[in-house]
């Protein structure tokens, strides 16, 4: 292993120099495919080297250097993932953005760091970007467009298309002599690769730049670890804007030399993965929820003989699986079993799903729920969990093969270092670490000591050195009784049920705890279907008196894992989801407690003063950017 | 269940249009081909040559009837008479002394010219009327061979085909015949599955779906009807001459006669309309089936003692024959291939019911 992990820091350890190293050893090789109207395109690392490079020459031609900001907008494409590259190339920040991102929460980036251009994907994130200018943006002098389409008669200064860009950056390229082994080994590892945000659980996002020996440091030692191999296929399908994605469709990408696929469009992502079928996949939580949920709503609706076959081999790969990771024998007849179930319902199942060539899966971000990990690794999938953050670029522990647990997250990474301190927080030291957050000098002095990042986790060390995460340190509450409790912990038990799909636990300085829940409308949605429950809307569905008794059981299984004083008593099932657009969950999901508390105030005083029912009018942002209200009395449940 | 598509993706449109875009297809089609191949050394010469020979033929006859009937949409009732052009011409130019190779083409361009007779009739009627005009086109047919002496020499003799060579071999093995029919039919097979993924296969679909809306679309319905006519009767030229040059060996007027030219479309509405497999089976139905079931009746009836007369055991396996088409057509109106195209769709979706997304 340290052979390899030699030959390949030998690569270099700038961008750049992966880059110069793949198009130069590896040119013929595919670096990309994007699915266009049905097909994938490819691009060699050798043409994709000379198209980063021109952008590169272009992008510096329109006045991007060290110190500027460049805004990547837009769901993932191949040409903002060049352009990330090239602007890394150039010493400058990549800025990438979540393309639902509104307004308010992009103007929040400009006061950081001067942006000088953004690359955008289409018409729509064009207009954002150009509505932003109107807002006081006007730093932005150049907007760089993927897809043409709508934006043939914009008549704006510095709007052009990528393909412009390029031809531009052509030009120099080949007007300068030696312009290209001088991109190439311009930025230095120091340099930045690429500026993320926070996700602002708490406040307002915080600018972290990670710099280039930061992300590739990270993605060495998860090769070291063995979370991929070189030549892994993947499906770029994750925000651009979360690091998991930029660590491994990016950092990973280059140093092991991926075949990185780009989706047609998000709403095909399903139908392009098995096209693909990836080797490795990294996936949160909820996203293996919701597959989970899809393949078991398929089976219902399948016909007799399949439902059949498919509960008597799942029902048994299950019960093995779940004897093995409770360190048990699967059973005598597990291995003929699985073989026959292999060939008549998993392969098929992971075929349908394009995961039939997976290596290695992952999940991470959260914790993930014991039914969703067993039913994978049951169907064959070596699903194992890691843990990082955006301060450490993302790879920082993760389970080995053979030691797959529930509760840890495995062994931290060869390279990473880990310790808990007194108060129960994990601290990390890694060449993967931040150098601070972008101009919070404070908050760097909090999060860094001696080199030791405070991960604002809690957790410990098992004997063997496992990791276990138990949540966030600032998120430890306590109840009127003292008793202490992480309500995150609590949150996911309860979203491990197919039926709920966001939850929000209150009782900090309270006698009681009792929950907010929001019900995951596909599954309870088609529940209500086959059960014959009629119903008009979501907000309705949410009411009904048989979905809080297909909710309870969720609430009892929960109150049987936790101690006596934190059991939930009772529960009410909002009229709508939290939506990251309404500021109730970030972008990736992650609750919003101050908000949720303060917008659902009249609901949690009804939790507790004993009334049966509260009027609740919930906002709701549109995507438009309209804002409305959904208005409705919602009845107190007992648990 | 036996149906992997994970991981099949198209880098252009060539590897898009490909014939075969279910591995599992490809894989099912070389199997059959090398069976096929191979059919001579498994199978006794006496199947080989009463059963194999002939259902290769019929396919690549009814293929040509496919083409006109499942894919342009023109019913077509004297394909039969089409044939026996074929089978004449190229036994009159094969005993004047034209090479085999030629003879057959000649077979067929012959059949070519006046099955595109055919296709005039169907510029100006449709539906029934057309049939009934093929229909006529059959009988005028008949009359012509069987009172042109010169032709079919004359109106109860039979014509001896020459011995059949090809590349300068006589072949007179039934494997000899049979390899030429299974590269026939191959080769039909082959066009078929191609045309598919053609301009010419998409055109002739949209004349069969309403001829006038594919005007609008810029088909030129006639230039097209006219094609599928003269492309089916060449191939329906071909296989009468080969037919008649390793099955038969002499040519007969009655050979080629109106309930033959039901029969060809019968195979094709039981195989379905528009499938090639479909064409396979539904030879395999109307030629062998009959056999089977007669082998059967009188298989169970000995093996029961019961003492039937002859003429009800010639009479039953007729019956359930018949009764076979009736409820395959009732279970699946677009005919055997659709029933095949169920089955693959069940196994497609295995274990869902229907993919969704």
């Amino acid at each position: 292993m340290t052979d390899l992990t030699e030959k390949m820091s030998s690569g270099g350890e700038t961008i750049g120099a992966l880059l110069a190293r793949n198009a130069s050893r590896h040119g013929k090789d595919i670096a990309l495919r994007e699915k266009k109207r049905g097909i994938w395109e490819e691009t060699t690392w050798a043409e994709y080297a000379e198209e980063v490079l021109a952008c590169a020459a272009g992008l510096e031609k329109i006045g991007v250097g060290p110190g500027k900001a460049v805004l990547i907008l837009g769901d993932n494409r191949a040409r903002l993932y060049g352009g990330m590259l090239a602007v890394s190339l150039l010493g400058a920040y990549a800025m990438p953005a979540y393309p639902g991102a509104t307004l308010e929460e992009l103007r929040h980036f400009l006061g950081e760091v001067e942006i000088v251009a953004a690359i955008a994907e289409d018409q729509e994130q064009v207009d954002k970007i150009l509505e932003l200018k109107g807002a006081g943006a006007e730093g932005i002098s150049h907007i760089i467009y993927d897809e043409a389409r709508g934006l043939g008669f914009y008549e704006v200064d510095g709007l052009m298309s990528w393909d412009h860009l390029i031809e531009v950056g052509q030009h120099v390229l080949n007007e300068t002599p030696g312009l290209r082994e001088d991109l190439f080994g311009r930025a230095k590892p120091g340099d930045p690769a690429i500026f993320m945000h926070s996700s602002g659980t708490t406040g307002k996002p915080k600018g972290i730049v990670l710099s280039q020996k930061n992300v590739l440091a990270a993605a060495r030692n998860g090769h070291a670890a063995g979370v991929f191999e070189e030549n892994e296929e993947i499906l770029a399908y994750l925000p651009m804007a979360w690091v998991g994605d930029f660590a491994i469709t990016v950092a990973a990408a280059l140093l092991c030399r991926f075949t990185v696929n780009v989706p047609e469009r998000q709403e095909t992502v399903v139908r392009d993965m098995r096209e693909i079928a990836p080797t490795f996949y990294l996936a949160a939580p909820r996203s293996w929820d919701q597959m989970l949920t899809t393949i078991q709503v398929g089976m219902e609706n399948s016909t007799p003989v399949k439902k059949w076959l498919y509960h008597f081999f799942m029902d048994r790969a299950i019960a093995a699986e779940t004897r093995k990771l409770n360190g048990k024998s699967g059973g005598l007849l597990e291995p003929f079993g699985r073989l026959l179930g292999e060939v008549m319902v998993f392969g098929p199942i992971k075929d349908q799903f394009g995961m039939s060539r997976l290596r290695s899966a992952f999940t991470g971000g959260e914790a993930i729920g014991e039914d969703t990990f067993v039913f994978y690794r049951a169907l064959g999938i070596k699903l194992r969990q890691f843990y990082g953050q955006t301060e450490n670029s993302a790879i920082t522990a993760m389970q080995a093969p053979n030691e797959v647990r529930l509760h840890t997250v495995g062994k931290p990474a060869p390279g990473v270092e880990a310790k808990i301190d007194e108060s129960g927080e994990i601290l990390l030291r890694a060449e993967s670490v931040f150098e601070g957050y972008f101009n919070k000098p404070e908050a760097t002095a909090e999060a860094l000591t001696d080199g030791w990042l405070h991960t604002g986790d809690a957790g410990y060390l098992e004997k063997d050195g496992q990791l276990v995460v138990l949540g966030r340190v600032s998120e430890v509450m306590h109840t009127a009784g003292g008793e202490r409790y992480v309500p995150n912990y609590i949150e996911n038990r309860l979203k491990f049920s197919p039926y709920i799909k966001d939850a929000a636990v209150i009782g900090a300085g309270l006698d009681e705890l009792t929950a907010m829940v929001c019900m995951d409308f596909e599954a309870v949605g088609h529940w209500a279907e086959v059960n014959g429950v009629p119903y008009v809307s979501y907000s309705d569905l949410s009411q009904r008196d048989e979905v809080a008794a297909l909710l309870r059981p969720a609430f009892e299984r929960v109150n049987k894992v936790v101690t006596e004083p934190l059991r939930l008593k009772r529960f009410v099932c909002l009229p709508k989801e939290f939506d990251p657009d309404d500021g109730e969950i970030t972008r990736t999901r992650k609750l919003r407690r101050k908000v949720v508390q303060e917008r659902y105030a009249d609901v949690i005083a009804a939790l507790y003063d004993g009334t049966k029912e509260v009027h609740v009018s919930a906002q709701v942002t549109y995507e438009t950017g309209e804002v409305g209200k959904v208005e409705r009395s919602l009845p107190v449940r007992e648990v | 269940m036996f149906y992997r598509l994970s991981g099949v993706h198209h880098a252009n449109y060539v590897s898009d249009s490909r014939i075969f875009k279910v591995p599992a297809d490809r894989n099912l089609t070389a199997f059959i081909f090398l069976l096929g191949l191979a059919a001579p050394f498994i199978i006794p010469s006496l199947y080989l040559n009463s059963y194999m020979l002939p259902w290769l033929i019929w396919t690549a006859a009814a293929l040509g009837l496919n083409l006109v009937t499942g894919w342009a949409g023109q019913l077509h009732l004297g394909y039969a008479a089409v044939m026996a052009v074929g089978a004449y011409s190229a036994i009159h130019a094969a005993r004047f002394g034209v090479p085999w190779e030629f003879a057959l083409i000649i077979g067929g361009l012959t059949s070519s010219v006046i099955g595109s007779l055919f296709a005039f009739a169907a510029l100006r009627v449709k539906g029934l009327y057309l049939a009934l005009t093929t229909l006529a086109m059959q009988f005028v047919m008949d009359w012509v061979l069987t009172h042109s002496p010169m032709i079919s020499g004359g109106s109860h003799a039979s014509l001896q085909a020459p011995t059949l060579a090809l590349l300068g071999q006589e072949i007179t093995s039934d494997t000899g015949y049979y390899y030429v029919v299974f590269g026939w039919c191959v080769l039909v097979t082959i066009f078929m599955l191609n045309l598919k993924r053609t301009a010419l296969g998409r055109a002739l679909v949209a004349v069969r779906e309403k001829d006038f809306a594919a005007a609008i679309l810029g088909v030129n319905s006639f230039y097209y009807k006219i094609l599928a006519f003269a492309t089916s009767s060449f191939i329906a030229g071909v296989s009468g001459a080969l037919l008649v040059a390793t099955f038969y060996f002499l040519a007969a007027p009655e050979q080629f006669s109106v309930s033959v030219s039901i029969q060809v479309l019968a195979m094709v509405i039981v195989g379905g309309l528009g499938s090639i497999i479909g064409s396979y089976f539904g030879v395999a139905m109307i030629l062998l089936v009959p056999g089977l079931v007669n082998g059967l009746v009188v298989a169970m009836s000995n093996g029961l003692g019961t003492q039937v007369n002859v003429e009800t055991l010639a009479h039953i396996p007729n019956a359930v024959y018949g009764a076979l088409i009736v409820i395959i057509l009732l279970i699946e109106p677009l005919g055997l291939g659709k029933l095949y195209g169920n089955i693959r769709d069940y196994l497609m979706v295995w274990p869902f019911d229907q993919f969704k997304k």
